[in-house]
C-alpha cells in the first residue's frame, strides 16, 4: 500500500491545530489560565477532605494522594466528555463550511484535556514523595497503558454523545447528570475494596472506569499494576469505542440536515 | 474515461420541513430511524435540489444565478462535500477550495496570524505550506500592523480581507465562490477580482455564485440559472442573464 505523505502530514497538522485551538481558547482571557485545570480538582479534593475526613470522620491513609490519584484522571475523562458533547455544535461554522473529518474535533478535545492531565502528574509525584513513597520504573509501563485505555474509552463515549447532541440538544444536560452518577459509582472517593463483595464483579464489568480509576490509584500509591483490572478495562474500552463509532458513523451522515 | 472535473448527475437534496428540534418522543423514534433506516420524514419534506445535473470540465468557470433560496448555496456545498445528496451521483476530481462565508473558520479570540494557520490547514494546506506563505498572505491582506491582534478587534472589512487572502493563497485547483467579490473597500474589491481572474486564466476550475450579473458576464464562460432547486436555463452567459433579467423585471 502506498502511503500518501502530504495527505498524512495534512491530517497530523489538522489534529495539531485543532488541539492547539482548544488549549489556547479554553482559558484565553482568564488570569490563571491553564492553572485552572489543576486548581479545579485540587479544590474539589479539599472539599472532599472536609466532607469525608473532618465531618464524617472517615479515616483514609494519605488522603490527598489517595483522592488525587483517581481524581486527576477522572477530571480528564469528565471534562473531555462534557466538552465533546457540545463540540460539533460549537464548531458548527467549521463543520458546515469546510470539508474535514469531523471526528478530529472530538479527538482534539480529548487530547487537549489529556495534556492538562499530563500537567497534573508532577503534583502526584510530589505527593508520592511527601508521603514517603517513591516513583517506580513500573510507571513507565503503567502510565502509557492506562493513558491509551482511558483515551479509547473517552473517545468512544465522546463520538456517541457529540453526534446525538446535534439531533437532540437536551442531551447535554442528560450527559452532565450521568457524569455525576458515574462519578459516584466509580471508586474515586472510596476504595475498590469498599464496594460490598457481591457487587464487585458487577462494578468491574459494567463500568470500565471502575477498574481503570482503581488501576491509576494502585499504580501511583503502591507501584503495582493489577493486570486483570487492566484487561477488563481494555475490553470495556474496545466495546465502548466500537459502539461509539457505530453511532457516530450512522448519525453523522445526515448531520448537515440538522446542524 | 471521465473528463469532467465536477460531475453531478440527477442530484436531489431533501430536508425535513419542520424547523423545530424534535421532542424526546420524536427523538427516540428518529434515533431508531436514523440508525436503522435511510432518511425518512413522511410527507413533510422540502427539496433544495431536484434532479439537478451539472457537468464541468477542467478550466471552466460556471456562474450560478437565481433568487434567494433557489438552492445555489446547497449546490455549492454538495460540490464541496459538506452536504451529501439524498439521491444522485456526485463526483469531484480533486480538492475543492471554498470561498463561501469568509471568515467562517476564524476564531474571535485567536490572533490574525493564528487564524491564518487554522484556516490554511482547514483549507487543506500543511502547516509548513502555511508558514511559507505567511508573509505573502499578510502582505496581500494589507493587515501587517494588526496581524498579532485577536481578530475580534478587526472591522468586518479587515476580517474579510484576511479570510480572502488565506483562501486565495492555498493553491486552489477547484474554487467555489459564494458572493464574495464584494470584499472590503472598492480598491480591495478590484484587487480581489483581478486575483480571481488571474487564477481562472491560470486554468483552475471555478463555480461562481453571484447576484451581480455584470460580474457573472465578465468572469464566467457558462451560466446556470436555478430556481427552487431546478435548472431553468443553462448556456452562454449573456443569453441566460438576459432571460433572467427579463424574468426578474416581470416579477418586480
Amino acid at each position: 500500500m502506498k502511503i500518501d505523505r502530504p495527505q498524512l502530514q495534512r491530517k497530523i497538522d489538522l489534529l495539531w491545530i485543532l488541539t492547539r485551538k482548544e488549549i489556547i481558547l479554553q482559558y484565553k482571557r482568564t488570569s490563571l489560565g491553564i492553572l485552572w485545570s489543576l486548581l479545579n480538582p485540587l479544590l474539589l479534593a479539599f472539599v472532599f477532605y472536609i466532607a469525608f475526613n473532618i465531618i464524617l470522620g472517615v479515616q483514609i491513609l494519605n488522603f490527598p494522594l489517595f483522592i488525587l490519584s483517581a481524581l486527576f484522571p477522572w477530571t480528564w475523562f469528565a471534562t473531555s466528555v462534557s466538552a465533546s458533547t457540545v463540540s460539533l455544535i460549537s464548531n458548527k461554522s467549521l463543520v458546515k463550511k469546510f470539508l474535514f473529518p469531523k471526528h478530529y474535533l472530538l479527538i482534539a478535545s480529548v487530547l487537549s484535556q489529556g495534556i492538562h492531565f499530563v500537567f497534573s502528574l508532577p503534583i502526584i509525584i510530589v505527593l508520592v514523595y511527601i508521603y514517603g513513597k517513591h516513583v517506580d520504573i513500573i510507571w513507565l509501563i503503567g502510565i502509557p497503558v492506562l493513558l491509551i485505555i482511558q483515551f479509547i474509552i473517552t473517545i468512544g463515549l465522546s463520538l456517541a454523545v457529540s453526534v446525538i447532541n446535534v439531533y437532540f440538544m437536551d442531551f447535554q444536560f442528560i450527559v452532565a447528570f450521568l457524569l455525576q452518577v458515574l462519578f459516584w459509582i466509580t471508586p474515586i472517593v472510596y476504595k475498590f475494596d469498599n464496594i460490598p463483595e457481591i457487587y464487585r464483579t458487577l462494578f468491574l464489568y459494567v463500568n470500565p472506569l471502575a477498574p481503570l480509576m482503581s488501576s491509576w490509584r494502585e499504580l501511583f500509591m503502591s507501584n503495582t499494576i493489577y493486570w486483570n483490572w487492566v484487561g477488563i478495562a481494555l475490553l470495556g474500552s474496545v466495546v465502548i469505542l466500537f459502539l461509539g463509532l457505530l453511532v457516530f458513523r450512522r448519525l453523522s451522515k445526515r448531520i448537515d440536515e440538522v446542524i | 474515461m471521465n473528463h469532467f472535473v465536477i460531475d453531478l448527475e440527477h442530484v436531489w437534496k431533501k430536508y425535513p420541513a419542520k424547523k423545530d428540534r424534535p421532542g424526546i418522543k420524536e427523538f427516540m423514534v428518529n434515533f431508531y430511524k436514523s440508525i436503522y433506516k435511510k432518511s425518512d420524514h413522511g410527507n413533510s419534506l422540502f427539496y433544495a435540489l431536484k434532479d439537478l445535473t451539472l457537468k464541468i470540465k477542467k478550466g471552466e468557470c460556471i456562474g450560478i444565478i437565481g433568487q434567494n433560496g433557489a438552492g445555489k448555496s446547497t449546490l455549492l456545498s454538495v460540490i464541496l462535500g459538506t452536504i451529501l445528496p439524498s439521491k444522485g451521483r456526485v463526483e469531484v476530481m480533486g480538492r475543492v477550495t471554498p470561498l463561501l462565508e469568509l471568515g467562517a473558520g476564524f476564531h474571535q479570540d485567536l490572533t490574525g496570524r493564528e487564524n491564518i494557520i487554522l484556516n490554511g490547514i482547514l483549507l487543506g494546506m500543511t502547516k509548513l505550506d502555511v508558514l511559507h506563505k505567511m508573509d505573502t498572505i499578510i502582505h496581500f491582506s494589507e493587515l501587517e500592523e494588526f496581524i498579532d491582534l485577536p481578530v475580534r478587534t478587526y472591522s468586518s472589512g479587515m476580517y474579510l480581507r484576511l479570510a480572502f487572502s488565506v483562501a486565495i493563497h492555498t493553491d486552489p485547483k477547484i474554487l467555489i465562490i459564494d458572493e464574495v467579490l464584494s470584499v472590503g473597500d472598492e480598491r480591495f474589491q478590484k484587487k480581489s477580482k483581478e486575483t480571481i481572474l488571474k487564477l481562472i486564466k491560470g486554468g483552475i476550475t471555478t463555480v461562481f455564485v453571484s447576484h451581480n450579473l455584470k460580474d457573472i458576464e465578465e468572469i464566467c464562460n457558462r451560466v446556470l440559472w436555478i430556481n427552487h432547486g431546478v435548472v431553468v436555463a443553462e448556456g452562454e452567459p449573456e443569453m441566460v442573464t438576459e432571460r433572467y433579467r427579463k424574468e426578474m423585471n416581470k416579477n418586480g
